[in-house]
């Protein structure tokens, strides 16, 4: 375990459709490795990893991997709401899944309304453009309109690799900075029962629901 | 700036105030010591009862002071002798005085040591502080008390003075006293221009010079005391002046000292990042064996609150089913719902000891995995029990392998395995939770029995691991007895808020049960 104490907990959420990368970018972002093969995820998996932004404030991102696969969608909207940033990852050699973006993105804003999360667009697998002409694998969203979809719709945009680690960091650090940013302008806010962004001191405070019963007990039992 | 304009009036006035000379601050000492004394030495009662026939006799003399105004200058010498008296009695005492003071300082050196370095380095700067050791003295008895203390001492003192006639010396005494003198005096008075009465003769000279005596004393003494009331109260008037409580002057004293001296500002913001670094560490030391943070790491938290996300999303749309049902249909949701809680509900511990003789010859990390595969055989999921497994796994060699470990390793060790396993559970909860949510054919009863045995394997399973513990740590050769029970009862504390944990879990899935079946 690393150094625990942290400033702020931002909780981001990853999204996309399936197969593109995201627990796999997780994956790399938290462990250095890039896992060949892997389970699809169930429900919504975690990951979590302390960064510094530019000041040097500690931030842990609690990062929220959520399933791609169609039938757990209704389970993973209730998901949301929390997040405090939201990364719209497409595969790059996958055309429909860069097309469903759009879809992502409007899913994510409902459901994290009334809160305005940071977008990050986040192009993954680009170890393999060029490099697996035999197994078909060939980049099918270039990088510029990616690029140019981002902008329109004011997002960050970065193409990465869970393989060779490009980008990877950058991505993260990136909507990690630009949070860091709107709650220094007074944007965000630290806001009970909101958990997008908690305060890392009061954090045995930070236990909302039923956890507080538990804890009495812990506490009257001495 | 305004503390500074503050700092600087009350700098002012003290240079005001270092006009008052030594003497008088002697003065103000002595009173203090002496006033002191009353309470605490018996030599003062003996001196007041000595002096207490003389006030009267002074006072009955009053009337003839009046009317025989008598010459200071023959009085002033025989008072200078007891005056030569009285600083003796007062040395005598003073001894005493110190230590007692000596003490008392000693106490409160030590409360507002801090206070006194600072007001000595400012001092050693700042001559113009003036009150030299009695401002030291009273100001670092600090502030209010001690000077409010002194006050009511020297207000009490006076007036003991004044009951008790401190000032008139035993006449017969200073009559046998001042005879001699007054002979030898009588040339002196008959030669000097005096103001003396010119029927004065002889023969009345021995009362005469009584009464001088007396008459000096008295006012000697009334005049030290007035001088000394004035003293007080002008003390009083500065350091309270504009600044009632004095408030300011003793936030004055805090905050002056981040001015003068470089050096000690940078040595106590050594100190202060000292001690930052201190309670870093100590927060770092508290977070390893904090449970709930451990729980949160090991991501048992944020499992719980999805769960709870989920719990409460399906809840709606339980409320959201009855709501639109009609009267008849809202009965049987409700009876459903009932039906499946009570399927939920724990057994009583009935069936403890079967799987212990059952698996006398298998591991036990293999027991567990038996008993969570048979619990949850009906239930229709594939579930992941390997992250469980595993970490048991770990825990068992650990203490299997490690003989020779301090009992806070132990500890430790046993505080974050809880919080792991307990997390684990929760983590299957959630992923049951998510899995039973996308099932296409739901079969409630046996969901429902299924995670009420699953339950009944995990919280039992945190008992067992904190047993394991809990062994190896009375198994622990340790003098500090103490120590080793005070782990122990944490152990179980903590187990038992794994199983709170537990539980609060397996209810959280309830309703995720309960919509299958309505």
């Amino acid at each position: 375990m690393v150094d625990p104490i942290f400033d702020y907990q931002f909780r981001l959420i990853l999204i996309g459709d399936s197969t593109v990368g995201k627990s796999s970018l997780l994956k790399y972002f938290t462990d250095g490795k890039f896992a060949e093969l892997s389970d699809p995820t169930v429900g919504v998996d975690f990951f979590a990893r302390i960064i510094e932004v530019q000041d040097g404030t500690r931030i842990k991102l609690q990062l929220w991997d959520t399933a791609g696969q169609e039938r757990f969608r209704s389970i993973t909207k209730s998901y949301y709401r929390n997040s405090v940033g939201a990364l719209l990852v497409y595969d790059v050699c996958n055309r429909s899944s860069f097309e469903h973006i759009p879809l992502w993105m409007m899913e994510a804003k409902r459901h994290i309304e009334p809160h305005r999360p940071v977008f990050a667009l986040v192009g993954c697998k680009v170890d393999l453009v060029g490099t697996d002409v035999k197994n078909g694998a060939r980049r099918e969203v270039s990088c510029e309109e990616a690029r140019m979809f981002a902008e329109e719709n004011g997002l960050h945009h970065v193409e990465t690799s869970a393989k060779t680690g490009l980008n990877v960091e950058q991505a993260f650090i990136l909507v990690a900075q630009e949070v860091y940013n709107r709650i220094q302008t007074g944007e965000y806010k630290v806001e009970d029962g909101w958990d997008g962004i908690k305060s890392g001191f009061n954090r045995p405070n930070g236990m909302d629901f039923n956890l507080l019963e538990a804890e009495t007990v812990q506490s009257t039992c001495c | 700036m305004s503390k500074q304009s503050d700092s600087e009036d009350f700098e002012s006035a003290d240079e005001g105030q270092t006009l008052q000379t030594k003497k008088e601050k002697k003065e103000i000492k002595k009173l203090a010591a002496s006033t002191k004394n009353v309470e605490q030495t018996d030599g003062w009662d003996d001196f007041d009862i000595e002096e207490t026939e003389a006030v009267e006799i002074s006072k009955s003399n009053k009337k003839d002071e009046t009317e025989k105004p008598t010459s200071q200058d023959t009085g002033w010498e025989a008072f200078d002798d007891w005056g030569e008296n009285d600083n003796n009695k007062v040395e005598e005492v003073k001894p005493n005085t110190k230590s007692t003071k000596d003490v008392h300082k000693s106490q409160e050196q030590a409360d507002i040591q801090a206070v006194t370095e600072r007001l000595a380095a400012a001092t050693t700067k700042n001559e113009g502080w003036g009150w030299g050791g009695w401002g030291v003295d009273s100001l670092l008895s600090t502030a209010t008390a001690g000077i409010s203390t002194l006050t009511s001492q020297v207000s009490q003192g006076i007036s003991t003075v004044l009951e008790t006639g401190i000032g008139a010396p035993d006449p017969e005494e200073l009559a046998r006293a001042t005879k001699e003198k007054a002979v030898n005096q009588e040339t002196n008075v008959e030669e000097q221009p005096t103001a003396q009465d010119t029927t004065f003769q002889f023969g009345s000279l021995l009362s005469g010079v009584t009464k001088f005596v007396e008459t000096t004393g008295t006012k000697v003494i009334s005049g030290g005391l007035d001088t000394l009331e004035v003293i007080g109260k002008k003390t009083m008037e500065v350091l309270q002046d504009g600044d009632p409580g004095l408030v300011k002057k003793r936030a004055m004293l805090g905050l002056d000292t981040e001015k003068p001296i470089l050096s000690q500002i940078l040595r106590e913001a050594k100190e202060r990042a000292d001690e930052e670094d201190k309670m870093r560490e100590a927060k770092r030391e508290a977070k390893e064996v904090h449970y709930e943070t451990l729980f949160d790491d090991f991501e048992g938290l944020v499992h719980l609150e999805a769960l709870e996300m989920l719990s409460r999303q399906v809840s709606m749309r339980i409320e959201e089913r009855l709501r639109s049902a009609d009267a008849d249909k809202r009965q049987d949701i409700k009876e459903t719902m009932q039906q499946v809680a009570e399927l939920c509900e724990m057994p009583e511990d009935d069936d403890d000891d079967d799987d212990d003789e059952e698996h006398g010859d298998s591991s036990k990390e293999d027991v567990f995995h038996e008993r969570l595969q048979r619990a949850t055989r009906d239930i229709g999921l594939k579930l992941q029990f390997q992250p469980l497994i595993k970490q048991y796994t770990d825990i068992l060699q650990w203490l299997d392998a490690t003989e020779v470990v301090n009992e806070k390793a132990i500890y430790k060790r046993a505080v974050s395995g809880l919080a792991q396993a307990t997390a684990l559970c929760v983590e299957l909860y959630h992923k049951t939770a998510e899995m039973l949510l996308v099932k296409n054919r739901r079969s409630t009863a046996d969901e429902a029995d299924a995670l009420t045995q699953l339950t009944v394997v995990l919280s039992k399973h945190v008992s067992e691991m904190a047993t394991l513990f809990t062994e190896k740590l009375s198994k622990q050769p340790s003098e500090d007895k103490e120590l080793i029970n005070n782990y122990i009862t944490n152990v179980f504390l903590e187990a038992g808020n794994s199983s709170k944990y537990v539980e609060n879990a397996f209810q959280l899935t309830l309703p995720i049960i309960q919509i299958g079946a309505v």
